[in-house]
C-alpha cells in the first residue's frame, strides 16, 4: 500500500515535469521573433493571408488558450506538419527515430560495458598510490572531449587515411543489417566516449560510497574475497546512481545526438533537427526536444520505480534524491 | 602459548591533523576458551584492539609497533589470502549496530545462504531455518524471506550471531554487542553469545562498558585508558580491589554502585583536581 | 577507528587548503593559468591582437613566422586561438557566475523554506534537468536568436539545475542541525541564518559545482557555437574555432587540431581541479577489500 502510494506519487510528479516541460516547449517557440505566419507564408504573402492564416493557427487568440489547444493536439499526437515536407512532423520524426535509437543503443551499450568495469576497478585501486593517476586523467579526458571535436578529428582521420570505412555514406539497419551496424559503428563509437567516461566516474563514486558501508566492514571481516564482495554487496547497492545516469545518457543520445549525428550524416532525429533550425520549422523542434525530454521523464520514472525494487529501504523511508 | 597473544601493540592512525594514537603500546594474553571482557570509555582504544585482532582496522590506521599474534602467527606479516583464511577460518565478529552490518538489499536468507555456501555448507532452506533457530528466532521461515531493515534490533543481533557462528569460529570478538538493543533484549544476546562460545570453545573477547553485565558473564576483565590495558586480571578481584585509579574512578560510576549524596567524578576530572591539568602526554598528536 | 580520529577525519562542508602533493593537480592548474594568461594576454597586448589583420595567405601550413597557420582569411591561428579562449573564458565565466549566485540563492531558500518551496524549486529544476544540454541551448538560440547572449543563457539554464539541486541538499543537511534549529527558536531572523550558517556552509558545494559548471559552459558554448547558433563571426570563440576546422577540415586540419586541443585541455583542466576541489570537500576513505 505504501509502496503503490509512492508509485501513484512519482507518476504524479513525473507528469507534473512533463506539463512543464510542455510549458517551456511552447512558450520558447512562440518567442521567436517575427510571426508565424510571415515565417511560414513568406514576405510575399499579402495581409489578408496572413490574418487568414493567423486565424487558422489560433495565433490571434490569447497565449493561454493557444497552449490549450496546442496540448491538446500534443497529447493525441499532434505536433502539426512540417514546413519541410508538409508531412506531419510525428510522422517525419518516427521514420528517423529507428536509426537515432540504434545509435544510442549502441552507444550506451559500450559505454556501460566500457564504464562499469572501469569504474568498478578505479574505486577498489582508490587507496593505492599513484595508482589512481592514470585512470583519473584518462576517465577526466574522456568526459573532457567534447563529441564534435572527437568526431571531427575522427572524421579527418578516416578521411585522410584509408581505414575501409566510408564516412557519409549510411546505410540503415532495416536495408543491410551488417552495413547499418557498420556504418553505426563509428559514430556510437564517437558518442560512447564520453557517456563511458561519466559512467566510469559514476560508478566510482557509487561503489566508494557503498564500500565505507557497516555491511562491507562485515563481509571483509569475514574473510570473503574481493571479488565476491564487490559481486553480492557492492554492485547492487552501488547500481542506482549508475542507472539514474542511465537514463539521463540514453534521453541525450535519443535526442541530443545532434552534433554526431550530423557529421557523420546519420538521417536521425538530429540531423533532422538541425535541418528543422536551419529552416525554422519550429513544430519540428518543439516535437524533438518533447521527444528528448519525455524519454527522459520516462526513464527517471522507470528508474525510481527499479530504485524501489533495487533497494527495498527506497520507498518505505522515501529516501530518494 | 596463548591464543591470542597481543603485545606492547601500537595503532596509529593519520588524520588531516596529524597522527593519532589509538594503541599506545598494549598488551593482552587469552588462551583457549577464555572469556575476557575488556572495559573502558569510548576512545580508550578497545575497539581498536578488537579490530587489531583480525587486522582490520580502517584505512588510514595501522601497526606503529608490537605485535599481534593469533595462534602463533603474527597477522602482520600475513599476506593477503593468508589474512582473509584467518578472518574466515578462526574469527568471527558480533557487531555494535547489527542492522547496519547486513546488507539492506538482500533478505536475510540470502546472506545467511552466502555465508553458509562461502564455508561449503549446505545452504538448502531447511538448513537455513535450523542456524536460525539455533539463535532462538522462533519463525525462521519469516525472517529468512525479511530484507534488514524490516528486523528489529534484537532479532538482527541474532542473526549476526548466526552467521558469525555459523563459520564455527575459535575467537569470537564482540564489540559491545548490546548497545544498540532495548534493555530487555540484552540479557537474552548476550545469553546466546556466551552459550554459543561454550558450545564451541571459542575464546570470546567482549568489549564492553557495561561492568554489571560483565561480572555476570566475564571471569576475566581487562582495563583499557588512552590505549593502554591498564588492569587485567579475575573480575572478582579487579571489581573489589581495583588497584589503577582509572578502574575505580570506573567501579564508582557504576549504576549498582551508585550512592545519593555521593558524587561521581570520570577520572579525568579526579585528575585535573589533582595535577591542575588532565594528562595529555600520553595520546601524542 | 577510535571517536577522536573519526571526528578529525570528517570536516565536512568547508574546503581544506589546497596545498597538495598531487601531480595532477599541479599541472591542471599549471595549464589554466597558461590559458587564462594567454587570453589575457591576447586583449592586452596589443601586438598579438591581431586576429582581425591578414599577415599572411590563405591556409598557410604552421611555420615559424606564423606557429598555428593561417584561417581561410589569412589570419594569424595564435592571433584568433587567443581571442577565441578569452571569448570562451569571459563567457563561460560570466554565466557561471550567474548561475552560482541564482542556484545558491535557490538552493538555499529551498532548504530553509522546505513544504512546497522546496517542492517548486526542484520540480522546475527537473523541467530543465529533463532536456539534454544541447537541445536546450539550440530551444534558447531559436527562441531569442543566435549570439553570445543566447550561448550566455543557454549555459546558465542549462548548470543551473544540478547546481540548485546541490546546494539545496548541502542546505538542507545544514538545516536539520541543531545550531540552526537553536538559532531559529532564538528568533534570529531568516535572511541572517541563511547568510551566516548555511550561505557559509554551502560555500564548498558552490566552489566544486561552480568548477564542475566552467567545464560544462566551456563544452555548451563549444557545442552551440560549433553548430553556429553561439558566438558570431567575426569574433572568435573555441567552439567558432573548432567549427572553422571542422568547414576546412581537409585544407587546413591545423585549424581544427588546434582549437580541438586547446578546447579539451580546458575542459580537462576545469574537470581535473573540480575533482580535486571535491575531494578535500568530501575526503572519501579508500577502502581494502582483502
Amino acid at each position: 500500500m505504501q509502496t503503490l502510494r509512492w508509485v501513484g506519487r512519482r507518476l504524479l510528479m513525473g507528469l507534473v515535469t512533463l506539463l512543464g516541460i510542455a510549458l517551456l516547449v511552447f512558450f520558447a517557440a512562440r518567442l521567436v521573433p517575427g510571426q508565424a505566419a510571415s515565417v511560414l507564408l513568406g514576405p510575399l504573402a499579402t495581409q489578408e493571408q496572413r490574418d487568414a492564416l493567423t486565424a487558422e493557427l489560433g495565433l490571434d487568440r490569447d497565449l493561454f488558450t493557444q497552449f490549450g489547444i496546442w496540448i491538446g493536439k500534443v497529447v493525441t499526437g499532434d505536433f502539426g506538419d512540417s514546413i519541410i515536407s508538409g508531412q506531419p512532423v510525428l510522422d517525419e520524426i518516427a521514420l528517423r527515430l529507428p536509426v537515432t535509437a540504434t545509435l544510442a543503443l549502441m552507444a550506451l551499450g559500450i559505454a556501460l560495458l566500457v564504464g562499469v568495469p572501469l569504474g568498478v576497478l578505479q574505486a577498489l585501486r582508490a587507496r593505492r598510490r599513484g595508482g589512481a593517476v592514470g585512470s583519473r586523467v584518462i576517465s577526466g579526458l574522456g568526459i573532457s572531449v567534447p563529441e564534435f571535436v572527437l568526431g571531427a578529428l575522427v572524421v579527418l582521420l578516416f578521411s585522410t587515411v584509408p581505414l575501409g570505412i566510408t564516412i557519409g555514406a549510411f546505410t540503415a539497419i532495416s536495408d543491410d543489417l551488417w552495413l547499418g551496424l557498420v556504418s553505426s559503428l563509428l559514430p556510437a563509437l564517437v558518442l560512447s566516449v564520453f557517456c563511458a567516461a561519466a559512467t566510469a566516474r559514476t560508478t566510482r563514486d557509487a561503489v566508494l560510497g557503498v564500500l565505507v558501508e557497516p555491511w562491507i566492514q562485515a563481509a571483509v571481516g569475514r574473510g570473503e574475497r574481493p571479488w565476491a564482495i564487490v559481486r553480492h554487496h557492492v554492485l547492487r547497492n552501488a547500481s542506482i546512481p549508475i542507472l539514474t545516469l542511465a537514463a539521463t545518457l540514453l534521453a541525450y543520445l535519443l535526442g541530443g545526438a545532434v552534433i554526431v549525428e550530423g557529421l557523420f550524416n546519420v538521417p536521425g532525429v538530429g540531423s533532422y533537427m538541425l535541418l528543422a533550425m536551419d529552416r525554422r520549422d519550429y513544430a519540428v523542434i518543439q516535437a524533438a526536444v518533447m521527444l528528448a525530454a519525455v524519454v527522459f521523464v520516462v526513464m527517471s520514472v522507470l528508474v525510481e520505480l527499479a530504485s524501489n525494487l533495487i533497494d527495498p529501504r527506497v520507498s518505505t523511508m522515501g529516501a530518494t534524491t | 602459548m596463548s591464543l591470542i597473544e597481543i603485545d606492547d601493540l601500537v595503532v596509529e592512525f593519520r588524520t588531516p591533523r596529524g597522527t593519532v594514537r589509538a594503541l599506545a603500546g598494549a598488551t593482552l594474553h587469552a588462551s583457549a576458551g577464555e572469556r575476557i571482557a575488556i572495559v573502558g570509555e569510548s576512545g580508550s582504544g578497545k575497539s581498536t584492539i578488537g579490530t587489531a585482532i583480525g587486522a582490520l582496522l580502517p584505512a588510514n590506521g595501522g601497526f606503529a609497533g608490537g605485535t599481534v599474534r593469533v595462534d602463533g602467527v603474527d597477522v602482520g606479516t600475513l599476506d593477503r589470502p593468508g589474512l582473509r583464511r584467518l578472518r574466515r577460518e578462526t574469527l568471527g565478529f558480533i557487531p555494535q549496530d547489527p542492522i547496519a552490518t547486513l546488507n539492506p538489499t538482500m533478505r536475510v536468507g540470502g546472506q545467511l545462504a552466502l555465508v553458509v555456501r562461502d564455508l561449503g555448507g549446505d545452504a538448502s532452506r531447511a538448513a537455513l531455518a535450523q542456524l536460525l533457530e539455533e539463535v532462538q528466532i522462533a519463525d525462521p521461515a519469516d525472517v529468512l524471506r525479511r530484507f534488514p531493515h524490516q528486523l528489529s534490533g534484537g532479532m538482527a543481533q541474532r542473526v549476526a550471531i548466526a552467521i558469525a557462528m555459523a563459520r564455527r569460529p575459535r575467537i569470537l570478538i564482540a564489540d559491545e554487542p548490546t548497545a544498540a538493543l532495548d534493555a530487555n533484549v540484552r540479557r537474552e544476546v548476550l545469553k546466546l553469545v556466551f552459550e554459543a562460545a561454550e558450545q564451541t570453545g571459542a575464546t570470546v573477547v567482549w568489549l564492553s562498558h557495561d561492568l554489571d553485565a560483565v561480572a555476570k558473564w566475564c571471569r576475566r576483565v581487562a582495563v583499557m585508558y588512552r590505549g593502554r590495558i591498564v588492569e587485567d586480571g579475575p573480575t572478582a578481584s579487579v571489581l573489589e580491589a581495583p588497584e589503577h585509579p582509572y578502574t575505580q574512578s570506573l567501579l564508582a560510576a557504576m549504576p549498582s554502585r551508585l550512592r545519593r549524596g555521593v558524587e561521581v567524578r570520570t577520572y579525568t576530572e579526579m585528575l585535573a583536581s589533582q595535577a591542575g591539568e588532565p594528562d595529555d602526554a600520553e595520546v601524542g598528536a | 577507528m577510535t571517536g577522536a580520529a573519526a571526528a578529525l577525519a570528517r570536516t565536512p562542508g568547508r574546503l581544506r587548503s589546497l596545498r597538495t602533493s598531487d601531480p595532477v593537480l599541479t599541472i591542471a592548474v599549471v595549464i589554466l593559468g597558461l590559458l587564462v594568461a594567454a587570453s589575457l594576454a591576447g586583449r592586452l597586448i596589443p601586438g598579438l591582437n591581431d586576429g582581425t589583420t591578414t599577415v599572411g595567405g590563405r591556409f598557410e601550413a604552421p611555420s615559424l613566422a606564423h606557429p598555428l597557420g593561417t584561417d581561410s582569411l589569412g589570419r594569424s591561428l595564435v592571433a584568433r586561438l587567443l581571442e577565441g579562449i578569452g571569448t570562451t573564458f569571459l563567457l563561460s565565466a560570466l554565466a557561471v557566475l550567474c548561475t552560482a549566485v541564482i542556484a545558491t540563492a535557490l538552493g538555499i531558500v529551498a532548504a530553509y523554506a522546505g513544504g512546497w518551496v522546496r517542492e517548486l524549486v526542484m520540480r522546475i529544476g527537473d523541467v530543465l534537468y529533463a532536456f539534454p544540454a544541447i537541445l536546450l541551448a539550440l530551444l534558447v538560440a531559436a527562441a531569442i536568436g543566435p549570439g553570445s547572449t543566447a550561448a550566455l543563457a543557454s549555459i546558465v539554464l542549462v548548470t543551473v539545475p544540478l547546481m540548485t539541486r546541490m546546494v539545496c541538499a548541502a542546505a538542507t543537511d545544514v538545516a536539520r542541525r541543531d545550531f540552526v534549529t537553536s538559532a531559529r527558536i532564538s528568533g534570529v531572523a531568516a535572511p541572517v541564518i541563511m547568510v551566516r550558517h548555511l550561505l557559509t556552509c554551502v560555500s564548498g558545494t558552490v566552489v566544486v559545482q561552480g568548477t564542475y559548471a566552467l567545464s560544462v559552459a566551456i563544452l555548451v558554448e563549444g557545442g552551440l557555437s560549433f553548430l553556429g547558433y553561439g558566438v558570431q563571426l567575426p569574433a572568435a570563440s573555441l567552439g567558432l574555432l573548432v567549427s572553422e576546422g571542422n568547414v576546412y577540415l581537409l585544407t587546413a586540419p591545423w585549424i581544427l587540431i588546434a582549437a580541438g586541443t586547446t578546447m579539451v585541455l580546458a575542459i580537462l583542466a576545469v574537470t581535473l581541479v573540480g575533482d580535486a576541489l571535491r575531494d578535500r570537500l568530501e575526503p572519501r576513505e579508500a577502502v581494502d577489500l582483502t
